[in-house]
């Protein structure tokens, strides 16, 4: 563990740059058509129930990374095999993003450029980041929080006074009942972009007021999954389903339709710099989580020499794991969620919250006995 | 790895070692003529150094003598007070003991020192004292007599405010160190005073408002000065790169004022002063990357005046850091942004250009540095030429040989007064660095490369310390009671505490009864006569 403290604003701005990061520039839970935001919703408050487990862990052992107390609950080897195992998904999940982030980047802005020398810029620039410690990535942060929801502010106000937002379009809500929208949810929005929160975990033992932590968490949540469903809806009802649907990046159709005076338009800007930035924490937050978890595992002193050959192994995966974009979106929407998210996210955290209950009610009892 | 630490701190012991030098200084002799010889061997005979006997001097009993160096003393002083009262005062009744009982009581001088060996009599003659030698005694007088020509006090030439004190720092530190005393008229305003250079033995004073200031900073400084063994030290810029945080970095770590009243408020927020002599520039620290935005004038006007000057300020280091960068991106990589008008205008332009918008900003970019380099140096009366010069070829001719487009002379022009409008010089010579990079970046990976590198930036600046304060505080990490005095200047009755990681416990700087100014009798205190006209 390195020695740093981050205040409570500090992780919140992560939380919530996190949960952003890439959910906001896709179409999220647009399989239950006009009533994704309910999805979104929903979500998050199954990411709530999430994070609970999450805190409640952590309660039990505030001081230790969960690489430590994995092998507190499970015993030394078995311990640090499964944190081991964890290190590997979230280095898995962080080349997952980079790939996303690069394909993305790719299609709409530099067609001719390899996929590879975009990747490895960010991962170049990422790694830096990481290599500085948790607490420059949080004050940076706390800044790019600021810059995005100005951002985001702005854009909103753009929108309105471009007058294409038809509210008409989210109509009817509800129009096939509660089934696909829990389907949905279950599916989908619980994991990603909320489950996800799990890298957290590694991160909240550095903070300094250890009370604050279940308020910023549910806080994070929340205004990250309204900021999210609102999204949806300006994409939902400026695009409509159908072209929401289908269009690869909603937001980037969303902001193309701004048009103020003649003179504010195309401001694909917005759109390029939501998408570095939100790329940019995300596999940031997963690879400094594999590069601390890693350290702590194998004694490795200071963590930060662990981050450029962590990265490099980003890279190479998020290079090789699938042979094209449409392949790589196929695992992501069928494999990944429910051999990876649903057992690393959901089942494993609550057995071993069980454990960890059953474990210090026992320490507990011969305490005060 | 465990291996290689070991090695670097044996290293370290040895060069520690080698480090312990024979200080043991020589002591005086009783001789007199010896002194002298040895004063007059060990400076080389120079010439301007004053030997004067006093043979016959009622006040000593033996022969003595006063030694001197020609310019660094008040001659008035020398002449007029020392050797005349010591040729005209009362033969001595009794044998003195001690050269100070003999001296003290008959010179009227401020201060006297007694000096017993070599090094510090050197020292003492070398910065403007008056040594006294009397046959006898194997220690010598030193009494004060600096003086010599000196510049005045003028306006500073950097950091010019429209509304505030006219006065700036000279070269001399006694000058400057009385010019803050003059404004914090306070007996916690401490100073400490050390020499430093091996060669030049410069003094170099740190001042700070005991009980404002932290005192974990102060002993950090101290030891950080302390550390400095170098031959010479002739401006405060040598001290500023060896008590850095982080050398590494294009950013100023501390911050450096000619303006006393800028010294005052920056001591008041609890931050420390480094005087250094022969500098008109005084450090201070810790600095943060905001207050390069600041001015002193910003504190005198009315708050939203103040904070708009502030928010252009931040849009001004914006616009010289990204500026070119900017046209780059956009004019080469995406062209769908610019509006369909302005993009066609900018081809008409272009169409005669044979290079690429990079080349062409970097052509504008370096013959724009050259002249203003060029401006710096060139002696004032042909520095109009340059003027000349500068505008026909970075203005029309540029443009009528088709070299240059029309519209990267205007993005070339507006960034150079940007980066001329930034406050300080500190921050504006680093972001014309970077600016460069920003460019190169903007060339090979348009939006792209510029976020990146921008990004790059931020982290970089948010990993910096300056004496241990992060460097983007208040800002990140984000404190909420200092965000009156940053990008935005709230109304000073309204910025009740001092930065909180500069002062450690004393953190309130206004009494509890100081509040928003509403006055209950504002409006019943000027009644209108009964006779007056509505």
């Amino acid at each position: 563990m390195e020695k740093a403290k981050i205040t409570a604003y500090q992780l919140f701005a992560l939380v919530l740059l996190f949960e952003l990061g890439s959910a906001l520039l896709v179409a999220l839970g647009i399989e239950a058509k006009q009533d994704a935001w309910i999805v979104i919703l929903l979500g998050m408050i199954g990411g709530l129930l999430i994070f609970f487990v999450f805190y409640r862990l952590y309660c039990f052992y505030p001081d230790c990374l969960p690489t430590e107390y994995l092998q507190k609950i499970m015993g030394k080897g078995l311990g640090k095999s499964v944190a081991f195992l964890y290190m590997l998904y979230n280095v898995y999940l962080a080349a997952r993003v980079l790939r996303d982030f690069g394909a993305m980047l790719l299609t709409f802005a530099y067609i001719e450029t390899p996929l590879f020398i975009a990747n490895t810029l960010m991962i170049l620039v990422i790694v830096y980041s990481v290599s500085k410690g948790i607490e420059v990535l949080a004050r940076t942060g706390e800044l790019f929080l600021v810059f995005i929801y100005f951002l985001a502010g702005s854009g909103v106000l753009l929108v309105l006074f471009s007058g294409v937002i038809d509210l008409h379009n989210l109509q009817p809500v509800l129009e096939n009942g509660w089934k696909p929208i829990i389907k949905t949810t279950v599916r989908e929005t619980i994991y990603f972009p909320f489950g996800e929160l799990i890298v957290f975990t590694m991160i909240m033992p550095y903070l300094r007021d250890a009370k604050k932590i279940r308020n910023v968490g549910i806080f994070g949540v929340i205004v990250s999954g309204i900021s999210l469903a609102l999204v949806m809806v300006i994409n939902i009802s400026i695009l409509g389903v159908d072209l929401t649907e289908r269009s690869q990046f909603p937001l980037l159709s969303t902001i193309q339709t701004i048009q103020v005076a003649d003179f504010l338009e195309r401001l694909d800007v917005y759109f390029v710099i939501a998408l570095i930035v939100g790329g940019f924490f995300k596999v940031a937050m997963f690879i400094y989580a594999a590069v601390i978890g890693t350290a702590n595992i194998f004694t490795v002193t200071p963590p930060s020499r662990l981050s450029y050959p962590i990265g490099l192994v980003v890279l190479i995966l998020s290079m090789t794991m699938a042979s094209s974009f449409p392949e790589h979106l196929k695992e992501g929407v069928s494999i990944v969620p429910l051999l990876l998210h649903l057992p690393f996210q959901i089942i494993f955290p609550v057995l071993l919250l069980g454990v960890a209950y059953w474990k210090n009610r026992k320490h507990k009892k011969q305490g005060t006995g | 790895m465990p291996s290689f630490f070991k090695k670097k701190s044996q290293k370290g012991k040895k060069t520690a070692e080698k480090q312990k030098k024979p200080a043991v200084s020589s002591p005086l002799s009783e001789v007199l003529e010896e002194n002298l010889a040895v004063i007059t061997s060990k400076t080389g005979n120079s010439t301007d150094i004053i030997i004067r006997r006093l043979k016959h001097s009622p006040r000593f009993k033996t022969e003595s003598a006063i030694v001197y160096l020609k310019g660094l003393t008040d001659t008035q002083t020398v002449q007029e007070i020392l050797i005349e009262s010591l040729m005209k005062s009362d033969p001595v009744e009794q044998e003195p003991s001690s050269m100070q009982e003999m001296v003290e009581g008959y010179l009227p001088l401020g201060i006297m020192e007694s000096l017993k060996d070599w090094e510090t009599l050197f020292q003492a003659l070398m910065s403007g004292h008056t040594i006294i030698f009397v046959d006898g005694f194997s220690e010598a007088m030193s009494t004060s007599t600096e003086g010599g020509e000196q510049r005045s006090i003028e306006e500073p030439s950097t950091q010019r405010a429209i509304r505030g004190s006219r006065e700036g720092f000279t070269e001399s530190i006694e000058t400057n160190i009385s010019m803050v005393r003059r404004i914090i008229q306070n007996p916690t305003l401490w100073t400490e005073t050390m020499t430093i250079g091996r060669v030049t033995k410069t003094k170099v004073t740190i001042m700070y408002i005991k009980g404002i200031a932290r005192d974990d900073i102060i002993e950090e400084l101290r030891n950080r000065l302390k550390k400095i063994d170098i031959d010479s030290v002739l401006e405060s810029g040598y001290i500023e790169q060896y008590i850095e945080d982080q050398s590494l970095t294009v950013f100023p770590t501390l911050y450096h004022s000619e303006r006393p009243d800028v010294v005052a408020g920056n001591l008041l927020e609890g931050r420390f002063a480094l005087f250094v002599n022969g500098s008109p520039f005084v450090l201070l620290g810790p600095v943060v990357f905001i207050q390069f935005f600041q001015s002193i004038e910003d504190y005198t006007e009315r708050f939203y005046i103040s904070t708009a000057l502030r928010l252009l300020r931040v849009l001004i280091f914006f616009i010289s850091l990204i500026g070119p960068a900017t046209y780059i991106a956009a004019t080469t990589f995406h062209q769908e942004m610019i509006p369909t008008q302005l993009l066609v205008a900018i081809a008409a332009q272009r169409e005669s250009v044979p290079f690429p918008s990079f080349v062409e900003a970097i052509i504008m970019e370096v013959t724009f540095e050259i002249l203003r380099e060029a401006g710096i140096r060139m002696p004032k009366a042909i520095g109009s030429a340059i003027s000349i010069v500068g505008a026909l070829v970075i203005g029309q001719a540029a443009v009528q040989a088709g070299v240059v487009s029309a519209a990267m002379v205007i993005i070339v022009a507006i960034t150079a007064i940007a980066s001329f409008a930034t406050p300080s010089f500190g921050i504006a010579i680093s972001t014309r660095l970077l600016r460069f990079l920003f460019m190169i970046s903007a060339a090979t990976f348009g939006f792209y490369g510029m976020i990146l590198g921008f990004i790059i930036l931020v982290v970089h600046l948010c990993g910096l310390r300056s004496f241990g304060v992060p460097y983007m505080s208040p800002l990140a990490p984000f404190v909420p009671a200092d965000i009156n005095d940053t990008v935005i200047r709230g109304p000073l009755w309204a910025d009740r505490k001092r930065p909180s990681f500069m002062s450690g416990q004393n953190q309130l700087r206004q009494g509890e009864e100081t509040g928003r100014p509403e006055p209950d009798k504002s409006r019943q205190m000027v009644t209108k006569n009964e006779g007056d006209a509505q």
